[in-house]
């Protein structure tokens, strides 16, 4: 799935490390996420919005819109 | 058995400590066996319970391989579980196709505990082209 993962992560300057503890997954899993190996879960991605204040659909695309 | 890249994981590190503790088990009823420590075990029980304690730590070690998909974050769990059913199924059809070789075209017997091993060699076949969870 399409996203703006690296891009926010880059921007505040983590390492794919530390996205991965703030999220509480593994470093693998961030990597899979930004390369859209990996389709994240509602919780996640609900994850992910709330740790960059975004909305969900700002951070990945809607494949289906 | 597994290798996922460079997981440091605490699931990933509990899954290798477990691996080597039934590895280590397996290696030593085996080596035992093959100096002879059971050659005389004469009664059908406990010639079931060795059996069973050859068997356990093969269990133990599957067991240790669905702990690490339970105690992984979703992208690793996806990833092992894919891998671990494309290698189930191979492993099946091989096996499959070698007893019916055996029961149609005299291919000689091959004991059923190959089973476990043959599933590891199909993981490590399969595991460099499933890197993906979708």
């Amino acid at each position: 799935m399409k996203n703006r993962l690296k891009l926010l992560r880059v921007e505040r300057g983590w390492t794919q490390e530390q996205l991965g503890q703030a999220l509480g997954v593994s470093r693998q899993a961030v990597n899979a996420l930004e390369t859209e190996k990996h389709d994240p879960s509602l919780d996640l991605a609900y994850r992910i919005a709330v740790l960059f204040a975004r909305p969900v659909e700002e951070i990945f695309d809607n494949p289906h819109a | 058995m597994l290798a996922l890249g460079k997981s440091t994981s605490s699931a990933h590190k509990r899954y290798v400590v477990r691996t080597i503790a039934f590895m280590s088990g397996y290696v030593a009823i085996n080596v035992a066996a093959i100096f002879g420590a059971f050659d005389d075990i004469a009664s059908p029980v406990a010639a079931w319970v060795l059996a069973l304690a050859v068997s356990a730590p093969v269990i133990g070690q599957i067991w240790a391989t669905l702990a690490l998909m339970r105690e992984s974050d979703e992208f690793v769990r996806a990833v092992v579980a894919k891998q671990f059913i494309l290698a189930s199924g191979l492993a099946m059809a091989v096996a499959s196709v070698w007893g019916f070789g055996e029961s149609y075209a005299d291919a000689p017997h091959i004991p059923a505990w190959i089973i476990y091993p043959l599933f590891w060699a199909c993981f490590g076949l399969i595991a460099p082209f499933v890197k993906s969870s979708s």
